[in-house]
């Protein structure tokens, strides 16, 4: 079958409008669910499953592919607006969404969130269609030594993110590293830190800590300050995203696209690093560094670009290994099974019109996520109007909603309240939380993955630099320490 | 007159009649926990026959899932519950097998709950790359002997973790624990891949999860724990290589409670379960998973499940495989 017959065979398949409806559809609802702080990308995504059940097999995955995609921008509009990551893959975001949302210029962090948003995807798209094969055998030669490389270049990450003090960075991201502990040690499965409670035998639940520890120091601050926020101009703002923001930041969009594209096409990582990497790295390119964390928009373009150039990547793996790339993919892999679809190497060969279907349905949703998320932009407007003590209590009311939700499990809602009191005092002593976040979902990663290589080589460490792959990272790390110590030193001497 | 008497006496015999009716079991929704991820073999296998299940209940089930640890956390949810048959488990052989066999502080055991059917079954197969050089399970034996094998499992205690063992161990393999290195990973899927990337020699799990990896040819099974030959598995049966014993070695799914459950709720879900698996529709599409459908009533379950314990146990106690801290 030549690729005009392949392309013809999948518009054949989505060339309809309940194709279209149906993606369509789960833009909606993943943008919605998104933008519910405590209903991530994930669970919209595993609440839409069911549904899809009955449809044909092209319109129930496009509509899980549309809540994934929908899902991953609307998270950024809660972190900018209230200072709430939606979904982890968000949380970047934060970091100068929510200073240009308190600047009074909302309005322009969102439209910028939904440009680079939009611009990303539809790299990830492009990437998957025309190098899935290649990025799939790249991925593929991603072995516990090679990733145990990444993850600790990617924990460099965290002094990007330290904002002034590069000791509190480290102080947060430490802690972040101890919680990530709790629960079953992945070799010995012995309990560690449980204190005999089944409740943390699983580990800290990640939705419970993030919303713990981003949105309810915020509500905590409300009620300790009742009139601390008076005067601040908390506005959507009538200054919209200008298309020479968008040019000048089109270079770091870029490069957050192909960083999602890498990490995701990669199985394991999931959106959040991707987002914190694009985020630190158009930081330490930028000639406007100092503005980085206090509300420069080219910070928001960074994280949204590195989230969802993930979200077309992950798809990678699936396709064309059948092996899920995230937690998200996980859950859209059960619904080729249910549909006896099998992805791998022979679906390009056997199903070449649903693959075909896909593509074309995928460089759809890029548009259709543009004009969902501009509407859910204006839709979710007022939220920026709304005065903070009426604001405040519906904020804990959804993430005491939401977190409950994840996992049917009141516990995890004790976890996000002592979490968020932790978050106070962090903040009371200006400990920043964005490496604590790093440090907890790279912490795991980084121990699983030197475990692994150790359990793979017999306990020599030598496994740690085989290949060119671990070599590359390992200078990357290197290169990266280097940096950020002359930088250290070079700031406390234009102090001293 | 005499037909608003008549009207009104029909109305309160209705009404009579409808009390005892409405104290019968399930007058409000019941709560099935799912302890496995959305998308994950539990869970489809769970949403699949929660359809036919609904019809034949007659009344509303909330499905959800409470993920963690292995399946304990959502486990523990329905120990803890009240026994009135609003809350129940699809329990799952991780979670209600190898688990309680493998792992000495687990907050709960066998005892805890009370089966009231088991409805699938997945055959196990194992299987290697391809391009690994390894064409039977006597080549991976030779191997493992001489050079040392490493297996990928989707985490300590696992059924996959025991099933690697299970099977070395039944092809004379002296000491599994020390010539095969156990690469644990976080799920089915990562275990999946951590054998396609070469980080372990071989895994063994459900047919089910295998069966996209063996059509697409990037997994090669050497050998399937059943009497018969798997359709869409090229390899002996398990019986066909004088292995008998490894049939006990299959994944199931099924339905408990807590375990002082009544006698009477426990009969009424034998005759739902009997009546939904029965559905064409639902037999069709567990069984091109690669599922064998077969009901078993509450006694046969408990039986089924308890023989598959001892076995697994007797195994744990025999290699010092107990997970004691």
């Amino acid at each position: 079958m030549s690729l005009i017959d392949s392309v013809m065979a999948g518009l054949a398949l989505v060339g309809n409008w309940e194709a279209f409806l149906s993606l369509a559809i789960g833009v909606v609802i993943g943008v919605v669910g998104g933008a519910i702080p405590g209903i991530s990308a994930t669970m919209a995504v595993a609440l839409a499953l069911p549904f899809t059940f009955p449809m044909q097999p092209i319109n129930g995955i496009l509509l899980l592919l549309g809540v994934y995609k929908g899902g991953i921008f609307g998270g950024s509009i809660p972190a900018i607006l209230i200072k709430t990551p939606g979904t982890p893959a968000s949380s970047a975001t934060i970091l100068d969404g929510h200073p240009m949302a308190e600047r009074g210029e909302a309005g322009r962090a969102l439209g910028m969130a939904l440009w680079a948003s939009c611009t990303a995807d539809f790299v990830s798209n492009l990437a998957l269609i025309f190098f899935a094969g290649f990025l799939a055998s790249f991925a593929l030669s991603f072995g516990p030594p090679e990733f145990f490389a990444l993850i600790l270049f990617s924990l460099t990450i965290i002094a990007g993110v330290s904002g002034e003090s590069l000791l509190r960075g480290a102080l947060s991201a430490l802690l972040g590293l101890l919680l990530a502990t709790i629960g079953l040690d992945l070799v010995y499965g012995t309990n560690r830190f449980t204190f005999g409670d089944p409740n943390l035998m699983g580990g800290l639940n990640f939705i419970a800590v993030l919303i713990g520890l981003f949105a309810i120091p915020e509500v905590i601050n409300m009620v300790w300050h009742p009139t601390g926020h008076m005067g601040k101009v908390q506005k959507l703002g009538s200054k919209w995203v200008t298309f020479a923001e968008y040019k000048r930041c089109f270079r770091s969009i870029i490069r957050g696209s192909f960083i999602g594209v890498f990490l995701g096409s990669i199985p394991g990582i999931g959106a959040a690093p991707a987002a914190f990497l694009s985020y630190s790295e158009a930081r330490r390119k930028s000639p406007n560094k100092a503005n980085f964390g206090k509300g420069e928009i080219e910070g928001v373009a960074a994280s949204e670009a590195g989230n969802n150039g993930v979200a077309g990547a992950t798809l990678i793996p699936l396709l064309a290994l059948g092996v899920p790339g995230d937690v998200i993919t996980a859950i859209i892999i059960g619904a080729f099974m249910v549909h006896g679809l099998q992805p791998g190497p022979m679906m390009f060969v056997l199903n070449v019109d649903i693959i075909y279907g896909l593509f074309i349905g995928l460089i759809l949703s890029s548009g259709i996520l543009f004009v969902v998320g501009g509407l859910a932009i204006r839709g979710f407007r007022p939220v920026a109007d709304i005065p903070k003590r009426i604001l405040m209590p519906m904020v804990l009311v959804l993430c005491i909603y939401g977190v409950f939700a994840v996992n049917n499990n009141i516990f995890d809602v004790g976890v996000m309240f002592v979490m968020g009191w932790v978050g106070f005092v962090m903040s009371r002593y200006h400990i920043p939380a964005a490496p604590f976040l790093i440090a907890f979902i790279l912490g795991p990663l980084l121990e699983d993955n030197f475990r692994q290589s150790m359990l793979m080589s017999g306990g020599s460490p030598d496994i740690l630099l085989r290949g060119p792959i671990t070599w590359f990272f390992w200078t990357l790390t290197v290169i990266a320490i280097v940096a950020i110590t002359r930088g250290t030193m070079r700031a406390a001497q234009s102090e001293g | 007159m005499k037909l608003r008497h008549l009207g009104a006496f029909c109305a309160m015999g209705l009404g009579l009649a409808a009390a005892p009716a409405l104290a019968e079991y399930p007058e409000r929704p019941i709560n099935m926990i799912i302890p496995y991820g959305a998308g994950g073999a539990t869970d489809i296998s769970a949403r699949t026959i929660a359809e036919p299940l609904g019809t034949a209940v007659g009344g509303t089930l909330v499905m959800s899932n409470i993920t963690g640890a292995g399946g304990a956390t959502g486990s523990v949810a329905v120990q803890n519950a009240k026994p009135d048959g609003y809350t129940m488990l699809f329990a799952r052989v991780g979670s209600h097998s190898v688990n309680p066999a493998m792992k000495a502080t687990l907050p709960y055991t066998l005892d805890d709950y009370r089966f009231v059917t088991v409805y699938e079954i997945n055959p196990v197969a194992c299987a290697v790359r391809p391009d690994s050089g390894i064409e039977s399970m006597e080549d991976l034996v030779s191997l493992t002997e001489s050079e040392g094998t490493s297996y990928s499992s989707s985490g300590v205690g696992s059924m996959l973790h025991l099933a690697a063992v299970f099977v070395l161990d039944e092809f004379g393999v002296k000491d599994p624990l020390e010539k095969a290195t156990h690469i644990p990973q976080k799920g089915g899927g990562a275990a999946a891949t951590a054998v396609l990337n070469g980080t372990a020699t071989f895994l063994c799990t459900n047919t089910s999860a295998l069966a996209s990896f063996v059509a697409n040819g990037q997994l090669k099974p050497l050998m399937v724990t059943t009497d018969e030959p798997v359709p869409g598995f090229d390899a002996p049966s398990a019986s066909s290589l004088g292995k008998s014993d490894l049939t006990q070695l299959v994944g199931w799914t099924g339905i408990a409670g807590p375990d002082d459950l009544p006698d009477d709720v426990a009969a009424k879900w034998g005759e739902w379960m009997a009546e939904a698996a029965g559905n064409e529709k639902f037999v069709e599409q567990m069984t091109a998973r690669g599922s064998v459908i077969e009901v078993m009533s509450p006694e046969e379950a408990n039986e089924f499940i308890e023989t598959q314990y001892e076995t697994f146990r007797a195994l744990v106690d025999k290699l010092g495989m107990r997970i004691e801290g």
